[in-house]
């Protein structure tokens, strides 16, 4: 009696696919092998030939796996996207902004750091929550199975969101300057990009990803110290 | 025979009709759809499978381990819900095909 399940798996060894639906395929394909030959063999046909004429059902395997991988994988690759870097980005940036206007909706002011024409207003007491947000996201990423990049992604998301507003609204604020016919003084827009950037983006960019990062790290620890008990 | 070109559009729904009548394992549907086509259309287990695999991601097949009385694995699918609800418009749409076509010829043979 032929081995189906060991030819098929030789032929699909390239199909990296998870290990429980590798098996699947193999045992599923190998069965309709199975069956076409045992059907030919009834009709009186040689051992030989049945198996001929049953392999040659699949042609060429490489296509036959490449065909059964993208079937398989159709959608797994962007739900994955959402689970690991769209949903707790989303988390941090409405959680960071809800708590931001909570503050300043309680009166809270702002912090001048640097005076005179430089003034860099930071809100404290939001700048130190966000390394909690940061490492939100990233447990968040993490434990949906994103690598490190993603979680780190995830957890200063939202000042990548702020970025590209930031970045659209200077062009369109410019252009707007231009159709209503007024001056534009390039080293005063030069300095607020400036000014805002740092108070806006840069400072809570790094408070978020110091928290994102050492989340990521507690978690590394916590899951290679646990593969360590098992092993 | 039809050509593999136009085959390539029925597949769809010939797997979903002949799991209308009940739950099938692979080879048997590929059978199943050879003998009711009169050997028209055939799948190979090369066409056949990806296309199992698509329309179960999809949610209109759902493939379910069954252990056979002389002990054999095999995974039987049957239609869902959602694939029973999508039979009905790709049988309209092939119906409007077909009456399409069949107005074209009959213009172009006047």
């Amino acid at each position: 009696m032929r081995d189906w399940e060991a030819l098929v798996k030789q032929r699909l060894a390239g199909l990296a696919l998870e290990p429980e639906e590798t098996t699947e395929v193999i045992v599923e394909v190998a069965a309709h092998l199975e069956d076409t030959c045992e059907e030919m063999l009834r009709h009186g046909v040689t051992e030989e030939e049945a198996v001929r004429r049953a392999l040659s059902q699949v042609g060429d395997w490489k296509v036959l796996q490449r065909k059964i991988r993208k079937a398989k994988r159709r959608g797994q690759v962007m739900e994955k996207r959402v689970r690991q870097l769209w949903i707790p980005g989303f988390l941090t940036l409405i959680l960071s902004m809800l708590f931001l206007m909570v503050l300043q909706k309680s009166g809270l002011q702002p912090r001048i750091v640097m005076s005179g024409s430089n003034t860099v207003l930071l809100y404290v007491p939001w700048l130190l929550s966000l390394p909690f947000f940061g490492a939100l996201g990233a447990y968040v990423s993490s434990r949906a199975g994103g690598s490190r990049g993603t979680a780190l992604l995830a957890s200063v998301f939202p000042m990548l969101a702020l970025s590209t507003a930031y970045l659209l609204m200077f062009p369109i604020g410019l252009a707007v300057e231009g159709i209503i016919g007024r001056q534009v003084d390039f080293s005063a827009v030069a300095t607020a990009l400036l000014r805002d950037g740092v108070g806006w983006l840069l400072v809570p960019g790094a408070a978020l990803i110091v928290g994102g990062l050492l989340a990521h790290a507690l978690l590394s620890t916590r899951s290679s110290s646990r593969s360590t008990a098992i092993g | 025979m039809i050509a593999p070109g136009i085959k390539r559009g029925t597949a769809e729904l010939a797997v979903l009709s002949v799991l209308e009548d009940g739950p099938l394992h692979g080879y048997e549907m590929a059978r199943r759809i050879e003998e009711q086509t009169h050997g028209s259309l055939r799948f190979t287990l090369a066409s056949l499978y990806p296309l199992l695999y698509r329309l179960e991601k999809r949610g209109w097949v759902r493939g379910v381990w069954e252990t056979s009385g002389t002990g054999r694995r095999r995974r039987c699918y049957r239609l869902t819900p959602a694939g029973k609800k999508k039979l009905a418009p790709i049988r309209a749409e092939w119906s409007e095909l077909f009456r399409a076509l069949k107005r074209l010829a009959k213009v172009s043979h006047a």
